[in-house]
């Protein structure tokens, strides 16, 4: 008799929606996670007193409540929560600026489309075949990798365009260098473009209490600080775990969210690591500031993407940090948040992990401010002067990342090799998550809950 | 369980699955899924309900079964009526 029916590796957003599905239906399921919060890559921590979100921007799919086929409403049903429990925030509106132009939208979908018809007046009607092309294709159907590049350039023709489009998709949920697998392209375009961008009403903390609550409230059990350091084989199948502390759980099935790399490590299985490891990683930087300067900051916008040029290449940087593109985010700018004392800009960039790695602790630190600097500065050319005003800031890199979520090389989007049916060489250990496919805090969720659908419960 | 009582059954199950269900109208002769713009994620968590509640296993082959409530009532008839 084994310890668990289930033990799943990670709290983060797909832990936890594996671990809900599980024990709603009576599986005796134990989740553990090296940290001493839950969230994974989507978390809070405290800094100075103030309450600072980790990775979530802004949650893609925006959809009301009546929207049942929604991918955000059949989420919520599949873990028996109730919308009504979650109150949120529309974007205000988001941007997308290239030295050549602006291109606005919001979670008004007709927006887009007339942005797209101010500025290329003679792509308006290819643009809307593109969206019709997008809305017919099926994404989850299982078929080989298809360049999304040259999909959107047989519609559009027209670089600069197709450059827009793809730096938010790209940058909000792509693992791959240069090119975006269309499947991957068309769930990204519908979760922001036609969808729209949404947060919680209150912090991460309350939607991360609301998912543990529900998890404990189904008799799942959830052990921190539990770093697993081995999946224990036996008779080819995982039959439990082995935590850094020495402690033993014995499981009859086991389902990895560490990312693939992380899992090939512990469980011993015999694939190239390499393959696996993704190279897009970012440095983010959260500069506080007081709500008295908020008159000469940009107040319209909740997102700007930028390119200080009208090439754009999403690819690891050959420097620590690359400030030719990124995003800023205004976390205080959705519908009908009110004013706090305090406000924070979050500017997010690509960068090298390795070059991050190769730096000893003294100039690591040095780096770090230096870097901070850099990014705040690119981004006053969107957002207005800030620089001068910050009271508090703080700032994460590929390492950071690494440390606090085990996503080897801090590749915040996993591995570009994806393995969509979750399975491994053991017939009773599953991965979900990052590597399984769907990117986002909806999307990681959906994959927790369809691998537990597909392989743990029936 | 007689024809009623599973079908209450159903419906509070579904009810319960999705809070947004609107019954007016339902038709037991047509596709549920249809009347109550479900998913097929939604159809496992009826499955999933009836396995927990009546320890009652419907292999996947014979989810086609659970197509309309009255399809539903026919199929689960025999299977519940010592319960």
């Amino acid at each position: 008799m084994s310890d668990y029916q289930l033990i799943i590796i990670g709290a983060g957003l797909s832990g936890l929606a594996a671990g809900i599905r599980a024990a709603r239906f009576g599986k005796k399921t134990l989740i553990v996670d090296q940290h001493y919060r839950p969230g994974g890559l989507n978390s809070y921590y405290k800094f100075q007193g103030h309450l600072l979100e980790t990775g979530l921007h802004a949650i893609t799919n925006f959809a009301p409540p009546t929207r049942k086929k929604a991918p955000l409403n059949l989420l919520f049903r599949q873990l028996q929560l109730s919308r009504h429990d979650f109150p949120v925030r529309e974007q205000l509106g988001s941007e997308i600026a290239f030295p050549a132009g602006s291109l606005h939208f919001s979670n008004d979908p007709d927006l887009l489309q007339a942005e797209v018809e101010r500025l290329f007046p003679a792509c308006g009607e290819a643009f809307h075949q593109l969206r019709r092309a997008i809305a017919a294709h099926d994404p989850f159907a299982s078929t080989p990798w298809r360049s999304a590049r040259s999909f959107v350039a047989g519609y559009l023709k027209e670089p600069l365009l197709e450059n827009m489009l793809f730096l938010p998709l790209m940058l909000y949920g792509n693992a791959e260098e240069n090119d975006m697998a269309l499947s991957q392209f068309v769930i990204m375009f519908r979760a922001v473009f036609e969808e729209g961008l949404f947060r919680p009403e209150a912090d991460m903390r309350a939607f991360l209490d609301l998912l543990v609550g529900q998890y404990k409230g189904f008799g799942g059990v959830i052990r921190y600080r539990a770093e697993v350091e081995k999946i224990l084989i036996k008779d080819d199948r995982a039959c439990g775990i082995r935590l850094a502390d020495g402690s033993i759980f014995t499981t009859e099935a086991l389902l990895s969210t560490a990312g693939l790399p992380e899992t090939i490590r512990i469980s011993g299985w015999q694939a190239p690591c390499a393959t696996y490891s993704g190279k897009m990683s970012f440095t983010e930087t959260i500069s506080l500031l007081p709500n008295a300067v908020r008159g000469s900051i940009r107040q319209d916008r909740t997102l700007i993407f930028y390119s200080s040029s009208d090439q754009f290449s999403y690819r690891r940087p050959q420097s620590l940090q690359d400030i030719s593109w990124g995003v800023v985010c205004f976390p205080d700018n959705f519908k009908g948040v009110p004013h706090k004392e305090f406000f924070s800009i979050r500017v997010t960039n690509p960068a090298s992990y390795p070059l991050w790695r190769a730096l000893d602790s003294e100039t690591y630190a040095q780096e770090k401010t230096a870097c901070r600097r850099a990014a705040v500065q690119a981004s006053e050319r969107y957002t207005g002067p800030y620089g001068q005003a910050i009271v508090h800031q703080d700032s994460f890199t590929p390492l950071t990342i690494e440390r606090f979520t085990r996503k080897a090389e801090g590749a915040v989007y996993g591995s570009p090799v994806k393995i969509p049916d979750g399975k491994t060489p053991w017939s009773n250990l599953f991965i979900a998550g990052t590597d399984q496919g769907y990117l986002g805090i909806v999307g990681s969720m959906l994959s927790g809950i369809s691998i537990v659908n597909r392989h743990l419960l029936t | 369980m007689n024809r009623n009582e599973i079908r209450d059954v159903l419906l509070e199950i579904i009810a319960d699955i999705d809070e947004e269900a609107d019954f007016a109208g339902l038709d037991d002769h047509k596709p549920l899924r249809d009347q109550l713009d479900l998913d097929s994620m939604d159809f496992l968590d009826i499955v999933m309900e009836l396995r927990k509640r009546y320890k009652l296993q419907i292999p996947e082959d014979e989810y086609p079964e659970l197509a309309t409530l009255s399809s539903c009532v026919n199929y689960l008839e025999p299977k519940l009526r010592h319960i």
